[in-house]
């Protein structure tokens, strides 16, 4: 089915453009997210991915391989650092597939579940850099300097992009039983 | 529960886990060891950053036509205060000319070859930002083949920000002083003490909540002033000397008591980077 729709071509350039957008907004907006001392990580490839998942629409979009793709970009280009992103990509598709099978497919669980990604994508990043060197800040510092910030700017995201890209996918998947 | 920790998928799991650590781990040692990436690593990257300009230039552009009409309002009374500063800087930049004149007569005279305030610099724009609060990365898009070769201090706005931590083919990756990384390296720095007296020493942190770079371990007795410059001193022969880092900011003592520790403002803000130079010694050459 994913052959035939739309979102052959929607799903991987969207996936591709929102991993750019993260490194340009970091940029562009940098003292906004990077005001001292807090630190906001922009993250629309988590965001597209959830929302992918949600808005399907009964289309079995490659999530996984395509979230691995991503990982591997992101290690080699945005961190340098091979290894964290190439997992946890796949991961954090994993779990919200597992936490979506207790909810509806509506709105409000919808931004629960994205929160909950988020909370466990930016702690298993924080606790994997702090192992391997990257970072030495505690844990009380994380929380508050870099977790909530994170966590406000991303539900932002999902926020005013929840809409656009659930009509995306709504043109997107319309025509695949044509 | 029990089913999903049955012992195959287990095994999967750990074997995950101790791969992504050991790549990650393998990556942060390499980079900190090796001149360039891996070959495929660099055709990689330079393939993504062809990609990543599609994207990044035309926000960049976005952003720079806003900031240009904010420019705008402000012309007015930027123009009256720029005015008196170029009167002052004709007069400097003659100075400057007749004594860089007389500098290298003087070389010449000695036979000395180039020193370490001789240096040639690469422009380059900064194409993203690592999203992260733990790096404190910019991917600029100049690389290898425009000579820019790792550890190269990197200035903007005339000021020092960091340096070259992995140089690809057409793009490469810098790492701000922000960086609060355990293995970032440091800069030699020297500021002017009392009279002819020079304090040398090396940039050991950054104090993020207040926006300072710090200097470690000084056991100079050597009084220094606030507001003081503080210059990189070109020792360790990679950077080059004269490099603006900052001004001073306060002083105060260490853990212990026994040695000076001196906070510094940095000259540049690390937030508000668009253009940067690449400084290229040549010294050794």
């Amino acid at each position: 089915m994913y052959r035939l729709s739309r979102l052959k071509y929607v799903f991987p350039i969207g996936l591709f453009v929102s991993l750019f957008l993260d490194g340009a907004l970091s940029h562009v907006w940098a003292p906004l997210f990077f005001h001292f001392p807090y630190s906001m990580a922009s993250e629309l490839v988590l965001l597209w991915l959830v929302l992918s998942y949600f808005f399907e629409n009964g289309v079995d979009i490659p999530l996984i391989p395509f979230a691995i793709a991503a990982g591997i970009v992101a290690d080699l280009y945005c961190s340098g650092v091979l290894g964290l992103y190439m997992v946890l990509y796949p991961c954090i598709v994993a779990l919200t597939k597992i936490l979506a099978h207790y909810f509806s497919d509506s709105f409000l669980p919808a931004i629960m579940i994205f929160f909950v990604d988020i909370v466990v994508f930016a702690t298993v990043n924080y606790f994997a850099y702090y192992m391997v060197g990257v970072t030495s800040v505690g844990f009380g510092d994380f929380i508050i300097y870099s977790l909530a910030p994170t966590l406000l700017l991303n539900v932002v995201y999902f926020l005013v992009f929840y809409w656009p890209i659930q009509a995306l996918y709504s043109w997107a998947t319309s025509e695949k039983t044509v | 529960m029990h089913k999903f920790f049955s012992n195959r998928r287990l095994v999967i799991i750990v074997v995950i886990l101790v791969v992504c650590f050991g790549l990650m781990a393998g990556s942060v040692t390499m980079r900190n060891r090796r001149n360039t990436p891996p070959i495929i690593q660099q055709f990689g990257n330079d393939i993504v950053g062809f990609a990543d300009s599609a994207v990044a230039l035309p926000v960049n552009w976005l952003q720079t036509s806003f900031s240009s009409v904010n420019d705008l309002l402000n012309t007015y009374s930027e123009n009256r205060e720029l005015k008196q500063q170029v009167t002052e800087l004709a007069q400097t930049k003659v100075r400057d000319q007749t004594l860089a004149h007389e500098n290298k007569q003087l070389k010449q005279e000695l036979k000395l070859g180039k020193s370490m305030t001789d240096f040639d610099t690469i422009s380059a724009a900064v194409l993203m930002r690592t999203p992260s609060s733990w790096q404190q990365q910019l991917v600029i898009n100049k690389g290898q083949s425009n000579g820019i070769k790792k550890n190269m201090p990197v200035m903007s706005d005339g000021g020092l920000v960091g340096r070259v931590i992995e140089v690809n083919k057409t793009n490469s990756k810098v790492e701000l002083l922000s960086d609060t990384n355990e293995a970032s390296s440091r800069f030699a720095i020297s500021i002017g003490g009392k009279g002819d007296q020079v304090v040398n020493g090396i940039i050991t942190g950054y104090n993020a909540n207040r926006n300072e770079l710090v200097m470690g371990q000084v056991s100079s007795k050597a009084k220094i002033k606030k507001g003081t410059r503080v210059v990189t001193s070109g020792m360790g022969g990679v950077t080059p000397k004269g490099l603006y880092v900052g001004k001073v900011a306060r002083i105060g003592r260490d853990d212990y008591g026994l040695a000076q520790k001196v906070y510094i403002t940095p000259a540049t803000n690390f937030n508000d980077i668009n253009i940067v130079t690449v400084a290229k010694s040549m010294a050794r050459e």
